[in-house]
């Protein structure tokens, strides 16, 4: 897994994707290019889940749907101590879980 | 398309089960095969609806082990692995069967055996039909999607904790009168809400909702015999006839929804199941909604269309949606009191409202319900089928 997220840019209309699709739901074109997720954005929404896998050693976890500047939206693990509904947040990629076999890397997002 | 109807229901009790896998099915099928009491008429196909039996039981092709189990070779046999959405999948599957000509008797059975493994292992498993990359390595649930779902719904249509609560109470309050529900004890709004207890009674699974705002993991089956109208003829019971049904899907993800809190597919698919069934949502005597967690029912009263956007949280506090009101919701206790063997839970629905329709839901009967309505909800609203039922007077 790589330290970085990628969405798919639609080669035709120019649509953000993420994650991809084989083929995007704007236009049905099947050709993108990677674009770099991250940047800015605001707090759509989050939780704080204590039903985990058991991979996870924390008691809970905070994840957040976040909407970025450029309107695309993601799913991570939300750093902050005091969430608010449209709170300001910057994404960063690192480790978001071990399962033991692998590492996988992932958005976290932090007060901006 | 020719008509189908439902000629026998049964199921075993949800909650924790010491049966192996197919036992479970086998006794909900035979339950279900005596209610149709189908003479010397045979099965022409068994479907079976289940989501993790591959997984936590290390059994597969359950369509093909029942059909043994039940001795009806040479009998048709399919598994159907449609997620939360299973049971009114292999449903579908079954009715398709009979409506296109190629089948007269059609056995559909869910069956889920779950507890045999962790409530971790179990929400894991679960867990595994979110999007593996853009949302599992996270961390993300259920549990954490109904969650994120029900902090933005709340906050956009004024929905308060005491309005989720009021969703347990009733069904609950439902569930003590259904002999199969997993959980048949009454819950008050001061022990899950108001008193200081309720924070040790009720605690937090994935804020804002806690642990009586979530189904519990249950095992469990239920079947359905599916007839023609050339075999319905020839049986004795009520006639239940399968009106209309509509299935929706949606993305994957749920944040690439243009609106995370419209669940589109229920609606889509209802509408999709009104208009076959040549009926409307006002028509509708009872109903059996997925609510999997609390918020879940109140957003799917809204966009199965018996209530207006934001105001199913008005018609619970107005009492419309328990036994003896305008409409009542989730009567066998719903999957918060019933249970939830995620691959029983769609067909389960459907017995307890071919029950209904045949005036045999003892303690808890609408009386002279005619026409029903079930939504099943699968991934986290990426796949719902929704079902209209209705009794016709011979």
């Amino acid at each position: 897994m790589s330290e970085h997220v990628y969405a798919a840019k639609c080669t035709s209309c120019g649509a953000v994707s993420y994650p991809r699709h084989a083929v995007c739901p704007k236009c049905r074109n099947e050709r993108f290019e990677n674009v770099e997720v991250g940047g800015e954005g605001k707090v759509l929404t989050y939780t704080d889940v204590y039903a985990l896998a058991i991979d996870f050693e924390t008691r809970y976890l905070r994840l957040a749907m976040v909407e970025l500047a450029n309107g695309t939206r993601v799913t991570g693990q939300l750093l902050a101590d005091e969430p608010k509904l449209g709170m300001k947040v910057k994404t960063i990629v690192d480790l978001v879980r071990d399962p033991g076999d692998r590492k996988l890397y992932g958005l976290q997002f932090l007060p901006a | 398309m020719n008509s189908v109807y439902i000629a026998g229901a049964g199921m075993t009790k949800f909650g924790r089960s010491e049966w192996p896998l197919m036992q479970l099915a086998s006794v909900a099928s035979l339950a279900a095969l005596h209610h149709a009491d189908l003479g010397d008429i045979p099965v022409d196909g068994v479907v079976v609806a289940n989501m993790g039996a591959a997984r936590v039981n290390k059994q597969t092709a359950l369509g093909s082990a029942l059909v043994d189990q039940l001795a009806l070779y040479p009998a048709t046999a399919e598994s159907v692995e449609n997620g939360p959405a299973s049971g009114a999948s292999a449903f579908k599957v079954g009715v398709q069967a009979i409506a296109s000509g190629m089948a007269d008797v059609v056995l559909v059975t869910g069956v889920e055996r779950m507890r045999v493994v962790n409530g971790l292992e179990g929400t894991d498993f679960v867990a595994s039909l979110s999007h593996p990359e853009a949302e599992y390595i996270y961390g993300v649930t259920l549990p954490s999607l109904a969650g994120m779902f029900a902090r933005l719904y709340m906050d956009r249509y004024g929905v308060e904790r005491k309005h989720l609560a009021m969703v347990a109470i009733k069904n609950h309050e439902h569930g003590t009168k259904n002999p199969y529900a997993h959980i048949r004890q009454t819950v008050t709004m001061e022990g899950i809400l108001t008193l200081p207890e309720a924070a040790v009674n009720n605690p937090p699974i994935a804020e804002p909702l806690h642990l009586f705002d979530c189904c519990p993991v249950s095992d469990g089956a239920a079947a359905l015999v599916l007839v023609s109208e050339a075999v319905a003829k020839k049986l004795k019971g009520p006639k239940v006839k399968v009106a209309g049904i509509g299935q929706a899907t949606d993305t994957h993800t749920v944040h690439e929804r243009e609106d995370p809190t419209d669940l589109k597919s229920v609606r889509l698919a209802s509408e999709k199941a009104f208009k076959m069934a040549g009926l409307k949502p006002d028509n509708v005597d009872v109903a059996e909604l997925h609510d999997a967690f609390t918020i879940l029912e109140i957003a799917e009263s809204e966009a199965a269309g018996f209530f207006p956007k934001g105001e199913g949280h008005k018609a619970l506090e107005r009492g419309d949606t328990k036994l003896g009101g305008k409409l009542p919701i989730n009567p066998s206790g719903g999957l918060k009191a019933k249970g939830h063997p995620v691959g029983a839970t769609g067909v389960a629905q459907l017995v307890e409202l071919v029950w209904q329709l045949r005036g045999e839901a003892e303690g808890r009967q609408v009386e002279g319900a005619k026409v029903a309505y079930a939504c099943n909800f699968g991934g986290f609203g990426n796949n719902v089928v929704a079902t209209v039922l209705q009794r016709e007077e011979s």
